[in-house]
């Protein structure tokens, strides 16, 4: 009965109402000690239900803010549902924290919060009930967590609101691809709406889900009545709704806020009734937390965040300068790629620990699902385990002791797989071998419990120039692999290795492969030829439905195009002079103007006579009152622009007149402040070593050891996180810091500056450029 | 959002953004237009409240008293524009920092007409909002209205540092009735704040 799928199960109704109608108040979860006997009341009237909710809720270590025993409640609270002689679901709700990266709380926070609900619940209960989640990244800690303690069924549920999104911005395909994959046994939705608004969210699911679906709605839409927030929908209307429901699929019904006793009475007639049978088309399916990736048609993998061959990329990764990675992945993004492979694979990095650290940067600028890349199962795994959404893992092989360390991961983590048909022996050189590896790659994931729409084949590219008839291979593979119902993918530019003109080999490959059944190309979607490659096969494959997508990309287009026709441009007028262009705040053309500068002049004469003296002029204009605060950004933007191009041409060590490392405080995550002074500053010549936000001042004690910065500079916001700037001032001083220590934000002025310890206070962004330029000059005469 | 709304918001972007009364050049209005296209399409409003006859019990003391002295009743409220346009200035701050400045100040600026527009539709006769960790109160009063709204719901979360996320949030108390009216004279920003030192006051930013 509790298995969720073959005959329709009835949940309880709304609780809180109920608490309200008894006059009871305070921490609902305490009710479960002080008021048993209502409570046990509450949970027989709703004995017509299969089973019943304990008063749970809130009752994870974040949330509690009760006066007992966490598992002291637990234990009352199941005690108490037990009452209506019905089997018990754990009520588990969110932690009421926002995660991050907008909030603080950290996956591995929440993950221990709900291990805590598994174990203050283990034995007590029949199933749990995760609802009203919102953000699907907290519910994912808290699948995984669950779903690692117990085997007892998991219904998850999630909030729509009226544009069918989550607050968090997930649609509903995009929570059943999440929340199934994580291994829940139910899916579906709860509160949000009333039942007829929810119908639509219904619907998506239905068309989509692999589990059952669980609707719990609320009595309608909530009417205000001389003050009090009243629902209105009757018994009956809520019937009918369910009904239509029941009749499209729903397999799990139930109330949330507002439904009565009466509501669940009225609905227990469908308990026990067979649910309707429902076809859903098992597609391949990634995602992030807003952006879903359908294998069908062709979908461009980014392969530019993968070292291999990359200097600039390298040393990006070893210095962990995320601004360069972040580029390259917006600059993927823009040129349209459907997802982004990362990999961090490099001999003298530990994969494991910098892996999250990047795709947790990725995560934070691109919605782009990823594909994690790596040969090292233990960075997958915590790449894997961080991800936010269902990302692809590349790459198992038809290795079995591969295969035995990918497949756990990729099962509790929900992933799709990307498999490559070869194994110890190497590529093999028939395409039916292949294909039988392949078949191997398959069998063995479901021997895992990963079904195959979750496998991906790479029958794999050898080079032309070392094995020319090899190349027919990977294409008749992709044929043969096809009809295994599985989607392909392939590194399509291997092919050209050591020969000339690549790039039209290149293009010459993707369309053959494309037409034997290519789906997923790993490429540099910023190489137009590639990129437009992919779209005229959509064309002419029926693909792009009434050529509508190639028109709009190539409405423009004339021959001189053709490296960067996916390229997004921004027009922009145009300045005469560096000089002009920095400060009119012209970011795109300083690099050009500053090579120009730079043919007749000396680097340091371009700093000084031209950067310098446009910045120095737009500040005072800006002090002035003439200019404000967006030209001072753009401004500062294209000297740091120009101040780019212009330190390639000076020494090494006058590159940059030192370093500055900035940070805003513990407990604080308003930023913006500290991001401005960060362009200012750097266009000034500074080199910003930026710690982000809420950094505990371990971590700015650390990065002052680990770079010697000239100067720290520390901003905060709320009068609450004060105390926390003078811990880190005081943690930096005991550490023996000589760096100068620079305060701002909101709630700063002299007078506080000076009682935490701070050296400097600066009133803004251009402010604390003049000091840091005063110091500076101060300390080399 | 049409061109007259716009209009109505623009004189509050201003000051945010620091004009300080000058007009700012057409490229900056085309700027401020283009990002209030981005933020219209990232923000997702949502309110929660509640209407009390007489006040919860944390308002019972100053300087919660003086601004509830001879109204009617009080309104608890939270509203906020949503976690996404957090989303957009963040990553507005890796590719243009002067997009994500003029963003963020439009947010606020869209927060609080949103906020006035929703409290129009309650009733007539209400004070202006009063937020905890202004004029004298505590931040920490937050919590109380956490308890009773609990705008977790709406996805508005409380840090324990007592600030809300999504940043664009805002907490108020607002009296139905009375004569409650803003001032400097017990505000804790009062010493550092950058309107009163150019001789405005924050919250009637063309008067000083």
């Amino acid at each position: 009965m509790l298995r969720p799928g073959e005959k329709i199960i009835v949940f309880d109704g709304g609780f809180g109402s109920e608490l309200e109608r008894l006059g009871l108040s305070g921490v609902p979860e305490d009710l479960n000690i002080t008021h048993a006997e209502d409570i046990k009341k509450i949970h027989r009237s709703y004995s017509h239900a299969d089973i019943i909710t304990a008063n749970s809720f809130g009752l994870n270590p974040i949330k509690y803010g009760g006066k007992f025993a966490i598992d002291e409640v637990a234990r009352a609270a199941c005690e108490n549902a037990k009452a209506a002689g019905k089997p018990v679901f754990f009520d588990v709700g969110p932690t009421g924290m926002m995660m991050e990266p907008m909030g603080q709380l950290s996956f591995e926070e929440a993950y221990r919060a709900y291990k805590t609900v598994a174990e203050i619940s283990e034995g007590l209960c029949d199933g749990y009930i995760l609802e009203t989640f919102s953000d699907l990244y907290e519910l994912k800690a808290a699948l995984v967590a669950l779903r690692e303690s117990t085997d007892l069924p998991i219904f998850a549920t999630v909030t729509f609101d009226k544009s069918g999104r989550t607050l968090t911005g997930s649609t509903p395909e995009i929570a059943a691809n999440t929340v199934a994959n994580l291994g829940a046994d139910a899916l579906g939705v709860n509160c949000s709406l009333g039942p007829e608004e929810l119908i639509p969210v219904v619907e998506r699911l239905l068309a989509v889900s692999p589990v059952p679906v669980i609707v719990q709605p609320n009595r309608g839409l909530p009417v205000l009545e001389n003050g009090r927030t009243v629902y209105k929908l009757s018994a009956e209307a809520f019937y009918e709704s369910i009904k239509k429901m029941v009749e499209m699929g729903v397999a799990v019904i139930g109330g949330c806020c507002g439904t009565t006793p009466e509501f669940i009475e009225k609905i227990s007639v469908f308990s026990g009734q067979n649910v309707r049978k429902r076809e859903i088309s098992r597609q391949t399916v990634i995602n992030s937390s807003n952006q879903i990736c359908v294998m069908d048609g062709v979908k461009i993998c980014g392969e530019r965040l993968n070292p291999t061959g990359k200097k600039a990329l390298k040393e990006a990764l070893i210095n962990e300068d995320f601004d360069y990675i972040i580029g390259e992945a917006l600059s993927q993004q823009d040129a349209g790629a459907d997802l982004l492979d990362v990999n961090c694979g490099l001999p003298q990095i530990d994969e494991k620990s910098l892996m999250p650290k990047v795709v947790r940067k990725v995560q934070e600028v691109t919605d782009l699902p990823l594909s994690l890349d790596s040969s090292n199962h233990e960075a997958l795994e915590a790449a894997a385990r961080i991800y936010n959404g269902i990302p692809l893992i590349n790459s198992v092989n038809g290795e079995r002791e591969v295969m035995e360390r990918v497949f756990p991961i990729a099962k509790k983590y929900g992933c799709v797989v990307l498999g490559l048909a070869m194994d110890k022996g190497g590529v093999p050189r028939t395409a039916e071998k292949r294909f039988e590896i392949a078949k191997r790659i398959i069998r063995t994931a479901e021997e895992f419990g990963i079904p195959k729409e979750r496998i991906m084949i790479d029958t794999l590219v050898v080079t032309a120039s070392a094995e020319q008839e090899l190349v027919r291979e990977t294409v008749r593979a992709l044929e043969l692999v096809r009809g295994l119902g599985v989607k392909t993918a392939l590194g399509v530019s291997n092919v050209s290795f050591g020969l000339p003109n690549r790039r039209l080999l290149n293009r010459t490959f993707l369309a053959m492969a494309l037409e034997r059944g290519l789906n997923m190309p790993i490429m540099n979607p910023s190489d137009g030829e590639m990129s437009g490659t992919v779209r005229a096969y959509e064309l002419l494959s029926g693909i792009d439905k009434n050529a509508e997508n190639f028109i709009n990309i190539f409405k423009n287009y004339t021959p001189a195009q053709t490296a960067s026709v996916l390229g997004i441009k921004r027009e922009e007028k145009s300045a005469q002079s560096l000089y002009d262009c920095v400060r009119q705040g012209l970011k795109s053309r300083a690099g050009e103007l500053t090579e120009e500068e730079l043919l007749t002049k000396d680097p340091m004469e371009v700093v000084n006579g031209v950067l310098i003296k446009a910045l120095d002029d737009v500040g005072a204009a800006y002090e002035a009152g003439k200019l404000f605060l967006p030209q001072l950004i753009s401004s500062a933007e294209a000297a740091k622009a120009a101040f780019a191009v212009v330190a390639q041409h000076l020494p090494k060590d006058r590159e940059s007149k030192g370093k500055v490392v900035l940070a805003t405080v513990q407990g604080d995550v308003h930023d913006i402040g500290k991001n401005i002074v960060k362009v200012v500053i750097e266009s000034y010549g500074w080199s910003v070593v930026d710690l982000g936000k809420d950094v505990s001042p371990e971590d700015v004690v650390k990065a002052v050891n680990d770079h010697d910065p000239f100067a720290v500079g520390l901003s905060a916001l709320m009068t609450t996180t004060v105390p926390s700037m003078e811990k880190t001032i005081s943690m930096l001083k005991e550490s023996g810091c000589r760096a100068k220590i620079f305060v701002g934000g909101a709630v700063l002025n002299r007078e506080t500056a000076d009682r935490i310890g701070a050296d400097c206070y600066t009133k803004d962004a251009l402010e604390m450029a003049k000091k840091l330029d005063e110091l500076y000059i101060g300390g080399k005469s | 959002m049409n061109f007259s709304e716009l209009d109505l918001l623009r004189p509050q972007i201003y000051n945010y953004l620091g004009f300080k009364g000058a007009k700012p050049s057409p490229e900056t209005d085309l700027l401020i237009g283009s990002c209030m296209a981005d933020l219209e399409k990232a923000a997702q409003f949502n309110y929660l409240y509640k209407i009390f006859e007489t006040p919860p019990e944390f308002l019972n003391k100053p300087p919660y008293l003086d601004f509830l002295k001879d109204s009617r009743g009080v309104i608890v409220s939270v509203m906020t524009l949503g976690i996404g346009v957090d989303r957009l200035v963040s990553r507005l701050s890796y590719t243009d920092m002067t997009r994500s400045a003029v963003t963020d100040c439009c947010a606020s600026a869209y927060l609080e007409y949103l906020s006035d527009g929703f409290e129009k539709g309650i009733g007539e006769n209400l004070s202006y909002r009063f937020c905890p960790g202004y004029g004298g109160s505590s931040v920490n009063d937050l919590k109380y209205i956490f308890d009773i709204l609990r705008p977790e719901k709406i996805g508005v979360t409380l840090s324990s540092s007592f600030f809300m996320l999504p940043s664009k949030s805002m907490a108020g108390v607002i009296a139905i009735g009375g004569h409650a009216k803003k001032s400097c004279k017990d505000c804790f920003m009062a010493k550092s704040c950058n309107y009163l030192k150019e001789g405005h006051k924050c919250y009637d930013p063309g008067r000083r």
